[in-house]
């Protein structure tokens, strides 16, 4: 009688608990579904500029400058669509709830801002930077959809010198790609040291790091090949083409094997004993 | 990088810095009177039932004084910030809200509401976007109280309490049926929750065995020396 008049009373208050919970679950839900939504979006757009930036070009484009205009402009009406689907996300994360959620859409917000410094740096050769960034993430009227979190800009860019490997080497076949090449080097090179002093305080910043560091380590072997082989005189310039693609099959395919290899051999040995 | 961004980013950092070592300092307060109050609690395992008053009214500054802690941290986070820091004070906050909610049941048998809770540990609606009293800690709270009692209902009955455990029973159920409301993802809630099973079998164990001796309340009044054995 009593006992279950008091149980009543807990479970009428519980009903409310789970109403608020489900609620709490479903947006979450919903908001993982947009970060993937994203996450796909923003992996298509940079699959896009990587073709533009590598296709023969068309007749009548002749220098580079107009091709890499052409690319980000593509880029630009790819991110789009990716900034409609935030300004969705900006309404279920308004007020507080942004912080609540943050974890859930920033994979998506981190290859967003990948794709987006893909298209600046294709546009200006220069680092997108943080307000740029909040920038993209504002409605017509100036709102921001919700802040953007320092930590999610620096993963996102840093995850761009991996695509900037990629843009290097195959542009490194191409005519003129050399001082493309180039040029990506000494940027990836900069980006590598301007995070460093930002590892202490984000983490996986250092994992990042390290992924970088590879990258770089690629683009800089390739440059080297062509340096040596260009300082050999006589040398055709399709030739040295073939040298390259050469270095950069051997690097690509190669740079990830070689060291579970090296362990593999250290665990025979130790096996040994 | 040019110099803008950078110090941008740099302007960004030392404010979260250090913002998270203003709440630090809080949460090590928070945290110290936490533990004074389950150091004083712990001794309702062996405390009889006519001494329990005074060692609850004992706790009952510590638990006062959380409300300034409560009221530094809502002063310092910033608007809309109160999940991203939240973290930082949670573990805090459930064992405030688990002391809390052993007192009231203590004194009045019955559950500790979440509004009580909210308001106990001084927290106000206006801070919402800065400080508040989510569900899932309160009840963390509530899971942490169940495993007490049923510590509390063996050690009632050594010290000649018989009618606790049957109190205890009815009151842990009563949670119990409550905490089956609820959609639970698999998180710790969910996992504790799972866990909250053996402290109901455990407690069943001491009503069966009180009941079977004849030492519960309603075979007292046959049997009025039931220790003599």
């Amino acid at each position: 009688m009593l006992s279950s008049a008091s149980r009543d009373s807990v479970v009428s208050v519980f009903d409310g608990f789970r109403i608020d919970l489900d609620d709490h679950n479903d947006r979450r839900e919903r908001l993982i579904k947009s970060s993937r939504d994203i996450t796909n979006l923003s992996k298509k757009a940079i699959f896009l500029l990587h073709r533009i930036m590598t296709d023969d070009a068309p007749s009548g484009e002749q220098d580079d400058r107009s091709r890499n205009a052409r690319a980000a402009a593509r880029g630009r009406e790819k991110l789009k669509e990716i900034q409609k689907l935030f300004a969705v996300v900006g309404e279920e994360v308004a007020g507080d709830r942004f912080w609540r959620y943050q974890r859930n859409v920033s994979p998506g917000l981190q290859e967003y801002i990948e794709a987006l410094s893909f298209t600046h740096y294709l546009e200006t050769g220069k680092l997108i930077s943080y307000n740029e960034v909040q920038q993209t993430l504002c409605s017509e009227s100036g709102v921001s959809y919700f802040p953007l979190p320092l930590e999610d800009y620096l993963l996102g860019l840093s995850d761009l010198t991996g695509e900037l490997m990629r843009y290097a080497i195959s542009a490194i076949s191409q005519r003129g790609g050399r001082i493309k090449a180039s040029n990506v080097c000494t940027f990836v090179r900069n980006c590598k040291a301007d995070f460093e002093v930002y590892t202490p305080h984000i983490r996986d910043l250092r994992k990042k790091q390290n992924v970088t560091a590879q990258s770089l380590e690629k683009i800089e072997d390739a440059a080297y090949t062509i340096a040596v082989r260009s300082s050999e005189y006589d040398i055709p310039l399709d030739m040295l083409d073939d040298f390259v693609a050469r270095t950069v099959a051997m690097e690509s395919g190669g740079g990830g094997k070689k060291r579970p290899r090296d362990g593999d051999h250290d665990r025979d040995a130790d096996d040994e004993y | 990088m040019d110099s803008d961004n950078v110090d941008r980013i740099n302007q960004l950092l030392e404010q979260d810095v250090e913002l998270r070592e203003k709440i630090k300092d809080q949460v090590a307060e928070f945290d110290k009177k936490t533990r004074t109050m389950s150091g004083i609690l712990n001794r309702i395992h062996s405390t009889p039932s006519d001494g329990l008053p005074a060692l609850l009214t004992s706790v009952q500054p510590v638990l006062d004084s959380c409300k300034d802690v409560t009221a530094s941290l809502a002063a310092i986070i910033p608007p809309n910030q109160f999940w991203r820091w939240k973290e930082m004070w949670s573990i805090s906050l459930r064992n405030a809200v688990f002391s809390a909610a052993l007192i009231h049941y203590l004194q009045h048998g019955t559950l500790l509401s979440l509004s009580e809770a909210t308001d106990i540990l001084g927290i106000k609606s206006e801070w919402q976007d800065r400080f508040s009293l989510p569900i899932e800690d309160y009840l963390h709270g509530l899971i942490t109280l169940v495993n007490e009692l049923s510590r509390l209902a063996v050690n009632s009955v050594t010290l000649g309490n018989f009618e606790q455990p049957i109190k205890i029973s009815v009151f842990v159920k009563d949670l119990f049926a409550g905490f089956s409301m609820l959609n639970l993802k698999n998180d710790t809630l969910r996992r504790r929750y799972d866990s909250l099973k053996y402290d109901l079998k455990k407690i069943e164990e001491v009503v069966y065995d009180v009941s079977l001796r004849k030492l519960a309340p309603s075979a007292k009044a046959e049997n009025p020396a039931p220790m003599v054995e």
